[in-house]
């Protein structure tokens, strides 16, 4: 087809890389959502608190990570994290290695980044939730975190999810990424293979498919959940 | 505490923040122990425009802002007919569409790059004339190709927020499909489409980093040959320096695409 060949996709050394590297990339997407998703509640708890340093500290936090490259950022966390000091020695071979490897702070980069898009994201869904709805929690004798655990998450939650599924999906697509810092995730067992077979375009062209369908996987999910959660009457 | 009074000071803590940081800065380039400071703004020519004398410009992070500027030209008129497409009311032209755009939309930065790398051909003959294509030129329509989608789906959203009483009372005083689009609804739907098309923009310029793949000589390539030349200790140095470039480019148009977007919020159209 296009004078394109894709026999080496029936080797199974091929098969197996590519089998890992797509395992490392979701299981770097689900650990770096997960803490991205705890960032980002935190960080909007901490902006309902309503302290003019604290959110002006969230908001610092928020600019820097949206405004500067995730590749960058990747790199600089790398080159610090492994570079600070601690190192641990490895059983196997007997040298002193770095404790926190590149899969560590490709996680720590990412999750950070996602963080910051993740507050930004839960935000809007938060200022949504209908001011007499939390008068009413208030008179009922809520505490604030009583108030935000049972009053305003689940509605800001589903006013949310929008929003959010553009973060996640964002996220997922940054985890490629990470293949710059040698994590050895999709992106990175692509270069293996192109530079074992020299079939650049070809592999290429099947990897951006796989994460075209990865991606849109998350997005349907993400839209699963989100009408799964709906409340009868209450929104779109 | 009244909102004014909180947005106040919340003001003064932002600029006590920024006040704060500049004398850190500050402090920390005039107390330059290990000469750390010093490596980093001899090579500050180098990164900011490829040459060790600032001239000519040869890359850095003139080329960065040079690959933006040129990928969104390019974006916008791919994603306004992309837009367009998808607005169609003709099946056959909003579902190709809308599959493209989800497409592009879905796939990586990266990953899109590297295609664009390995797809577009080294020679193109075109009606006689042979060109050679640059990386320079791939990394550009590389990044352009994911920013037209979402600047497609940018117009898409702009469009439909305008109300549908408009549509209808166009139509009944007359005015053919087109005529619609041009006189009454883009006119509408650009106050909306401006802030996204400028927050497109502030999102693309931080993207321009991924070009290094592509080897050509942007701000992320010097700072890796640079630092593979220079003593490990003054490497966080180097990476704050570049980092906060592109901080400083980008955040000031992010800012006013938030405060247009703000202007436009809650007008009913």
């Amino acid at each position: 087809m296009f004078g394109l060949d894709f026999s080496w996709l029936l080797d199974p050394t091929y098969q197996q890389w590519l089998i890992q590297g797509v395992l490392q990339t979701l299981e770097l997407a689900a650990i770096s959502s997960l803490f991205a998703i705890l960032i980002g509640l935190l960080g909007v708890y901490g902006l309902l608190l309503r302290r003019a340093w604290l959110d002006a500290s969230i908001e610092l936090f928020v600019e820097v990570f949206r405004n500067t490259p995730p590749l960058l950022q990747m790199l600089f966390f790398y080159f610090t994290l492994t570079q600070i000091g601690l190192t641990t020695l490895d059983p196997v071979t007997g040298l002193q290695v770095p404790v926190v490897s590149a899969f560590m702070s490709a996680v720590f980069s990412l999750s950070l980044f996602g963080g910051a898009l993740c507050i930004e994201a839960f935000r809007s869904g938060f200022d949504a939730v209908p001011k007499a709805t939390l008068e009413a929690a208030r008179a009922l004798g809520y505490s604030r975190w009583g108030m935000f655990r049972h009053v305003q998450v689940p509605i800001a939650a589903r006013i949310c999810l929008p929003p959010l599924t553009n973060v996640l999906t964002n996220l997922f697509k940054t985890t490629s990424q990470a293949s710059v810092i040698t994590v050895p995730e999709l992106m990175y067992a692509a270069g293996q293979i192109y530079n074992d077979t020299f079939r650049t375009l070809e592999v290429m062209l099947f990897i951006l498919l796989v994460y075209v369908v990865l991606v849109s996987l998350v997005v349907w999910g993400i839209g699963w959940v989100q009408r799964a959660l709906i409340y009868p009457g209450y929104g779109a | 505490m009244s909102d004014v009074l909180y947005l106040k000071r919340k003001q003064h803590i932002r600029r006590a923040f920024l006040f704060m940081a500049l004398l850190i800065l500050a402090l920390s380039m005039i107390n330059d122990q290990g000469g750390q400071w010093h490596q980093v703004w001899q090579k500050l020519p180098l990164l900011l425009t490829g040459s060790m004398e600032g001239w000519p410009l040869n890359g850095g992070f003139i080329l960065n802002i040079f690959i933006g500027i040129a990928s969104m030209a390019i974006a916008t008129v791919l994603g306004l007919f992309l837009g367009l497409m998808m607005l169609a009311k003709r099946r056959w032209l909003s579902l190709p569409g809308r599959a493209v755009m989800n497409f592009l939309r879905n796939a990586p930065w990266l990953v899109l790059l590297f295609a664009m790398l390995y797809l577009l051909p080294y020679r193109v003959e075109l009606m006689g004339w042979h060109f050679t294509l640059s990386p320079l030129f791939k990394a550009i329509v590389g990044l352009s190709l994911p920013t037209a989608a979402n600047f497609a789906e940018v117009i898409r959203g702009a469009v439909n927020s305008v109300h549908s009483g408009q549509w209808e009372s166009a139509r009944s005083l007359g005015y053919s499909q087109w005529q619609i689009y041009r006189i009454v609804i883009l006119p509408q739907a650009l106050r909306r489409i401006i802030p996204g098309w400028m927050n497109l923009y502030a999102l693309l310029a931080i993207s321009t980093a991924l070009a290094t793949v592509t080897g050509v000589q942007e701000v992320v390539t010097l700072l890796r040959t640079t630092l593979a030349t220079e003593s490990e200790n003054s490497l966080v140095y180097f990476y704050i320096t570049v980092l906060l470039m592109f901080f400083c480019y980008c955040y000031p148009i992010a800012l006013l695409a938030r405060r247009l977007e703000n202007h436009t919020k809650g007008d009913a159209i």
